[in-house]
């Protein structure tokens, strides 16, 4: 394992040479007092004074998560995000210093994470270089991961027997095509808002080959990520928690876990750029206006039985299936009334009905309502059209990747 | 009768500005020591706490007196209000009938030079009442005449509908709280946390009454930054908002993962030693945690003591009791709760401090880290 020595100088290549360069332009929404505590925290840092720099930065990152936290985050400034970052970013590298044993080197990763995302970029993009760092460095100290014939944390095979596959008998699927053209797709299901599954797209990947709970726990193992705790995001109990992926799969995914846990909606790739290299973004994305930097990419991680209940999106997606099969049910926006939103505006592209158990006194429309519905299986691409209610259900431990585009 | 005794004001929490906090040594103060700073020798009538600095307002001269991010002094004040964005002050007008001016600097260059804007506002319209001051409006950001606040982001002034007939005015970080002459409570802004109060989480435009507190008489409300208190004339409070730290004093997840929660609640007995009980529903199970809660909840003190004052930082609450004790929950991280520690609570606990010192607790003022109290030597029986 290389020393600590060795991790202090990987992050210092990393950092402006003198705390002078050390960028802070903020924006003005950042009040002065913020950006005093900045710069003594820098000093701080470059003075080799690193409790009193620790001590600063947790000011800067409370001062600033309370300015996350106020208000709609689309409206939350900037600036305020990248105060954060750089609280996050001093806090890493002063957890560094040596001797720098595994714990700190783990915090740091995880003050890192917080970052990632909860802040802004700074620096050019430094916390994703100040982490490759960081994993690195921890990953070489670890043993190597299992071979993939080793059957990690005694997970059982899918219990087809228990699951309740749905009787799709009397229902109308999904169309499938194989490689349609760009102008046949846009013309037949872009334009006119119609789902289709794309066969043949994705199934080259080289996620579909590499991704399996022992890759994704080599990668990405030790990073800090969102989760969902709950059977579903309108239940009272439903809350949402930060947890590293490891911690994730030995709670959510191992033997008889007590909650459903969903790593759901996650920019996980954003986050963990060398997953990025594992997929692609559909060419047919190309058919919109939007730029592809624009594309929205999210990771949905879980085990078997995790539910998203019937919405609506604004946006159109392609949502490519990795690992697992999941039921799906899709609602043409027409039928909207018949659906029975949410009146709240938190919630109002959400149904109040629950698909595959629904209260037909409460909502008599629903049942009469048509719709289509599929089992995506891994390597299949499902086109759900902008504003389309879909209901999604996993059927096996479950990895999918949507992408949201215009 | 105004207090014949002496007091004097203490602080506790985060002063990593320098801003006057006992002795303003270190970051941070986690027990309760008397201020220490230019002013607070002389008879600090008001005490406003914005995050890096700490405004102290004096009776007879009226000076303001700055310390921490920003510093410097003034005389003529009758009222000053410290935020991050605005410092705002009350000045009065050069003679009888001259008005009162409204002054607002950006903290970093208070006092010195010209204000950022200023505006003269109309003198407070006497109303009929036992003792001079306590019929007046209450104090900023409240204007004396009581038909507008002031905001510290833009617009800054705003004008009350003439209906409210406006008592005090308090504002978090995204709401605002609103108490009237006939002890009614009215919230307005944004409500995602449940700090408005209505039992939802939708914002609210224009300043809306609380229903369920119909038929109560509130003598007092304080605003945090996610979360609204108000305490009753007889002595009850009712707390409602985000209790992501406790600050509701109901069981919060996050401390129970620290295996701090008050899922095991614990109440005192009458010598102050605590029991130890298990709140929760009728099957004994611990009762759940509550993230937000929308609509008023009413609060018990240990001892079933009565409230007569309170004041809300960020995310933590403190209250004074009628016979003079210090409550204080929510974060404690930077010893807000005057504990002696960092330890974030989710139920009411006294601060032994004035116990101890045999102070008795008349006023309390919360900055969003920090708290400040005013107290008395007890009567010496």
């Amino acid at each position: 394992m290389a020393g600590p020595g060795a991790l202090w100088e990987a992050l210092w290549a990393l950092l402006p040479r003198t705390k002078e360069e050390l960028k802070l332009e903020l924006g003005e929404k950042v009040e002065g007092s913020v950006v005093m505590l900045l710069q003594e925290a820098a000093e701080l840092l470059y003075g080799d004074r690193r409790q009193e720099c620790l001590q600063t930065c947790e000011a800067l990152l409370d001062y600033s998560w309370e300015k996350l936290n106020t208000g709609p985050w689309q409206h939350v400034d900037k600036g305020w995000r990248q105060v954060y970052s750089f609280g996050c970013l001093l806090k890493a590298v002063c957890l560094c210093a040596p001797p720098g044993d595994a714990a700190s080197v783990a915090a740091a990763l995880k003050a890192c994470d917080m970052g990632l995302l909860m802040g802004a970029a700074i620096l050019g993009d430094i916390l994703l270089k100040v982490t490759a760092v960081l994993q690195k460095h921890l990953l070489s100290g670890k043993r190597p991961a299992p071979s993939p014939s080793q059957e990690p944390l005694g997970i059982k095979k899918a219990r087809n027997d228990h699951v309740p596959i749905p009787d799709m008998t009397s229902e109308r699927t999904v169309p499938r095509l194989h490689c349609p053209s760009l102008q046949y797709f846009r013309k037949h299901f872009l334009d006119p808002g119609r789902p289709v599954i794309l066969e043949g797209v994705a199934n080259h990947w080289p996620c579909m080959k590499k991704w399996s709970l022992e890759y994704i726990q080599a990668i990405a193992g030790c990073r800090t990520v969102p989760v969902e705790v709950g059977s579903r995001y309108t239940d009272e109990e439903w809350s949402q928690t930060l947890m590293t992926v490891d911690e994730f799969i030995s709670k959510y995914i191992g033997n008889e876990p007590k909650d459903i846990g969903y790593l759901a909606q996650h920019q996980l790739f954003d986050q963990i750029p060398e997953l990025k290299q594992d997929i692609s973004i559909p060419d047919y994305c190309c058919l919109g206006a939007g730029e592809e930097e624009e594309i929205t990419i999210n990771a949905w991680f879980g085990p078997q039985g995790t539910v998203s209940p019937l919405h609506q999106d604004p946006q159109q997606n392609f949502l490519a299936q990795v690992m697992g099969r999941k039921y799906i049910r899709l609602y043409s926006p027409q039928e909207s009334e018949a659906l029975y939103p949410h009146d709240t505006h938190l919630l109002h592209n959400t149904s109040q009905v629950d698909v595959e158990n629904p209260d037909v006194e409460k909502f008599p429309r629903f049942a009469e309502a048509p719709f289509l519905s599929c089992i995506l299986s891994p390597g299949e691409i499902l086109f759900i059209p902008v504003k389309y209610w879909h209901y999604v259900r996993a059927l096996d431990l479950s990895f999918s990747v949507s992408f949201w585009w215009s | 009768m105004a207090e014949e005794r002496r007091g004097a004001w203490f602080g506790f929490g985060f002063c990593g500005f320098g801003q006057a906090l006992g002795s303003g040594r270190g970051r941070q103060v986690h027990s309760p020591e008397p201020l220490r700073a230019p002013g607070a020798g002389l008879d600090v009538c008001r005490v406003s706490a914005s995050w890096s600095y700490t405004a102290l307002v004096t009776r007879g001269g009226g000076r303001v007196e700055l310390s921490g991010f920003a510093v410097g002094a003034a005389g003529g004040c009758r009222d000053a209000w410290a935020s991050e964005e605005l410092l705002v002050v009350l000045r009065a007008g050069p003679g009888p009938g001259a008005g009162t001016e409204l002054q607002a600097w950006t903290p970093g260059s208070a006092l010195r030079g010209e204000p950022l804007w200023a505006q003269t506002v109309p003198e407070a319209e006497r109303e009929d009442g036992p003792g001079g001051d306590e019929t007046q409006a209450g104090p900023l950001p409240l204007l004396p005449c009581a038909r507008a606040y002031v905001s510290p982001r833009p617009p800054f002034y705003r004008p009350l509908a003439p209906t409210l007939r406006a008592r005090r005015l308090e504002l978090g970080a995204e709401h605002a709280l609103l108490l009237d002459a006939a002890g009614q409570v009215f919230s307005w802004g944004g409500g995602r946390h449940g700090q408005l109060g209505h039992g939802t989480l939708e914002a609210e435009p224009e300043p809306r009454l609380l229903q369920a507190l119909q038929g109560l008489t509130m003598a007092e409300v304080a605003a945090g930054g996610w979360h609204s208190l108000c305490v009753s004339e007889a002595g009850d409070i009712y707390i409602w908002g985000w209790n992501e730290s406790g600050q509701l004093a109901l069981p919060t997840r996050s401390l129970a993962e620290d295996g701090k929660t008050t899922a095991e609640a614990s109440g005192l007995n009458e010598d102050g030693s605590e029991v130890k009980t298990v709140a929760g529903g009728e099957d004994g199970a611990p009762a759940p945690f509550i993230a937000v809660q929308p609509f008023p909840a009413l609060l018990d003190l240990p001892l079933g003591s009565d409230a007569v004052k309170a004041s809300c930082g960020s995310r933590h609450t403190a209250v004074v009791t009628r016979t003079g004790e210090l409550y204080t929950w929510g974060w404690g991280k930077y010893g807000q709760l005057g504990h002696k520690d960092t330890t974030s609570l989710d139920r009411p606990c006294r601060v032994k401090y004035f116990v101890d010192k045999q102070l008795q607790v008349r006023t309390v003022s919360c900055g969003p880290w920090n708290t400040y109290v005013y107290a008395v030597e007890k009567e010496k029986s």
